[in-house]
């Protein structure tokens, strides 16, 4: 890399990363990232009612008390709710207890009935939430069931058997199908994971282009173009926007990622004070999520794609900024810019679109093909190859794609560019463009 | 020396500049003349390898001109070229870095230009910030920072008030006196007739006159007499081969066909009385010039 290039890069850099909006909005980002890595220490400091749990009175007829706590307490826990109830025996009658009810007490009275075993009401003053109520529901239904065994007079063993689960044992034929674990590890990918991964990339490649395109303009419409391209060959200052673009979306991403990591930094300092119910749920999440990747094999499969991945994202980030910048360098303002990189940005929300909506149109051949279109392959490839949709082979070859185009555009860009930056009218535009594809020099 | 060869180009079906050739030695100023859309910014162009000729040759020292000697050649071009938002000194250190100065040696130079054009207190200004004539003066220090051999200048002296344009006049000329060949363009007939030694005039792309101005004022045949004293307009015109009388305040001008025609002028002012002038001089190379470019514009 020559002086002059580095010179080149050095000031597209300085213009962007010494500006006070920059500061700003990373001051701003940071403060973003580290609240929401803390909300839930936020929400605990200004308080409010999420400690304050609901009451459960039983009033209890059938003799059906403990075994209900027990399976209420189990069930809660499975929905991880546990700690946002208390269930006690009520000492009073329903009618009493009626007359005070409060706005976060439930009265269940249990009696036996002759047709149906169990009878159950249920008293709240505000309508019941559906997880208190599936909860109570799943509760009832089980202790019912016990009562009836009970009244049954079945065997120990009896019982056992009649209340075990069904043992079931699963069987593919498909050969690739042992690399992932079928129905919890497509759980886990639309669970939100693929959409978290997606948004990164669909920002910053939307920040690339606007932001390469409003350089090239802002040199072009203030005529210092003349006296760089006498100064430096047209290549040198188009690679140079693009390194210098390319660089500082890596700068940027390495800064949130560092805004996370302190986020994260905050959240363990202080683990041990303070623990909320809230922390213990997000905690247990994120933990979750990640047990769960590695116990379905997702991360075996994320690591096997992971180098393929890597040189079709870089490839890709390189292809938008090529293509944004040979756009900005036929504009003559940044107008006109905005308007002829909508069908990119169109290109751009559909590869995002497509990968959201991958996996409930599994199968799907035009989603499939789509995956080997280049620019929509970068956001949907990789995503298919997750959900088994595509093998890696089939990654791979979206990749070989994707280098292709790029050095494609790189070959004839870097020609419409050197015509196209220093021509000042829209006259003839698509002309003068066409023409300078014939020429051979550069 | 740069030497333009039978240089040819087309915008598509335009012909833009035609077979053009001229040359320039060290210590020369060049003036390249023509009307609006004459094909000048694009012969700059041709020279800074900005465009690509469809024919013809162009050289420097005997070498063709390409990156690697480049940075032999500044350039201030006819629109503001700096980038707004840059302090001066930002925006200086930038466009010299690019033609290869270690930043050293640029400030050093940068102070010694903003000391000679009387702008030192505007070094950490925002170019947006300055005034016309002053973003001028730093348009000129970025094209002669670097010390190149060849200094092209696209109408220097745009937007500049008078006290400006003999700052600059007096940069050029000590240019010229360290041995830099300068090419520039003027609409300003006078400034070109001050420190030109050769110029070309363009018509659509097509030199039409070319060569010293010395030459080029001798070679033209038509003269101008400065008379004061008591004449008649009409006896003036009636003289053969005048072909115009014209007053300003109280001096008659009176412009001949050629030289042949003063000793009739004179016999006749031999005749009138109170003469105080008379004095035959060369037509100004404004007159030339609308003769010139005239002729050939329709």
């Amino acid at each position: 890399m020559n002086k002059k290039m580095i010179c080149l890069i050095k000031h597209s850099l300085n213009k962007k990363i010494k500006t006070k909006w920059f500061v700003a909005v990373n001051i701003l980002l940071a403060v973003l990232i580290i609240a929401l890595s803390n909300i839930d220490r936020i929400i605990s400091f200004f308080g409010g009612d999420f400690e304050n749990k609901t009451k459960v009175y039983i009033v209890d007829n059938a003799n059906v008390y403990d075994n209900f706590k027990n399976y209420f307490d189990e069930n809660a826990k499975a929905l991880e709710d546990i700690g946002d109830y208390k269930v006690s025996k009520a000492k009073k009658s329903k009618e009493k207890l009626k007359e005070k009810i409060k706005e976060d007490e439930i009265i269940i009275e249990i009696n036996t009935s002759d047709t149906n075993y169990l009878e159950a009401e249920v008293t709240s003053y505000n309508t019941i939430s559906m997880i208190t109520s599936t909860l109570i529901s799943s509760t009832l239904n089980s202790i019912k069931n016990d009562y009836v065994i009970l009244q049954s007079h079945l065997t120990e063993q009896e019982i056992a058997s009649l209340t075990s689960n069904v043992e079931i044992t699963k069987t593919t034929t498909n050969p690739d199908v042992d690399t992932y674990k079928d129905s919890e590890y497509k759980d886990i990918l639309s669970s939100g994971i693929i959409t978290i991964f997606i948004i990164p990339f669909f920002i910053f490649i939307v920040t690339l282009t606007q932001m390469l395109g409003a350089e090239i303009n802002d040199e072009k419409s203030s005529r210092g173009m003349e006296i760089i391209i006498s100064s430096v060959p047209a290549k040198t200052h188009f690679l140079s926007k693009i390194i210098a673009s390319l660089s500082f979306v890596l700068f940027q991403t390495l800064l949130i990622l560092s805004y996370g990591a302190i986020g994260l930094i905050i959240r363990k300092i202080f683990s041990g004070i303070n623990k909320s119910g809230i922390s213990n749920v997000v905690s247990g999440y994120v933990s979750d999520i990640f047990k769960s990747i590695k116990s379905s094999g997702l991360l075996d499969v994320l690591l096997k794609g992971l180098p393929i991945f890597i040189v079709l994202i870089v490839v890709s980030f390189l292809a938008y900024a090529l293509l944004a910048a040979v756009l900005a360098s036929v504009t003559t303002n940044i107008e006109d810019y905005q308007q002829i990189q909508t069908p990119l940005m169109m290109i751009i929300m559909a590869g995002y679109f497509l990968a959201i909506m991958a996996n409930a149109f599994e199968g799907a051949l035009f989603i499939k093909i789509m995956a080997f279109v280049p620019f929509i392959s970068v956001l949907l490839a990789p995503v298919m190859y997750l959900l088994g949709q595509i093998s890696l082979i089939g990654l791979l070859i979206s990749t070989i794609i994707m280098i292709l185009t790029t050095i494609i555009i790189y070959h004839f860009g870097l020609r419409i560019y050197k015509v196209g930056i220093l021509n000042y009218s829209s006259t003839n535009l698509w002309k003068k463009m066409f023409n300078s594809l014939k020429k051979e020099q550069v | 020396m740069l030497k333009v060869k039978e240089i040819t180009k087309y915008y598509g079906d335009l012909l833009a500049v035609d077979n053009l050739s001229f040359e320039i030695n060290d210590g020369e100023i060049f003036g390249l003349l023509g009307v609006n859309g004459a094909g000048k910014t694009t012969t700059f162009r041709l020279i800074l390898g900005l465009i690509d000729k469809n024919h013809g040759e162009i050289t420097l020292d005997g070498e063709k001109i390409d990156y690697n000697n480049i940075s032999n050649i500044g350039f201030l071009p006819e629109e503001r070229s700096l980038l707004t938002k840059m302090t001066v000194l930002d925006q200086v250190v930038y466009y010299a870095s690019l033609k290869g100065m270690e930043k050293d040696k640029i400030l050093k130079e940068l102070d010694y230009w903003l000391e000679r054009f009387n702008i030192t207190e505007y070094k950490d200004i925002k170019i947006k910030d300055l005034s016309k004539g002053n973003q001028q003066k730093i348009q000129f220090i970025c094209a002669v920072i670097h010390n190149p051999k060849l200094i092209i200048l696209d109408e220097p002296f745009s937007g500049l008030d008078p006290i400006n344009v003999e700052m600059i006049m007096s940069a050029i000329r000590d240019l010229k006196k360290n041995g830099k060949m300068i090419i520039f363009s003027s609409h300003r007939m006078e400034h070109v007739e001050l420190f030109c030694e050769k110029l070309i005039i363009l018509v659509h792309g097509k030199s039409v006159l070319s060569g010293s101005i010395n030459k080029i004022k001798k070679d033209y045949q038509k003269k101008n007499i400065h008379i004061v004293g008591d004449v008649n307009k009409e006896d003036l015109l009636n003289i053969k081969g005048v072909v115009d009388v014209s007053k300003i305040s109280n001096e008659y001008i009176v412009k001949i066909e050629n030289d042949s025609i003063v000793e009739n002028v004179f016999k006749y002012i031999k005749k009138c009385e109170n003469i105080t002038k008379f004095s035959v001089e060369d037509a100004t190379l404004n007159e030339i010039f609308i003769d010139k470019v005239g002729e050939k514009y329709e």
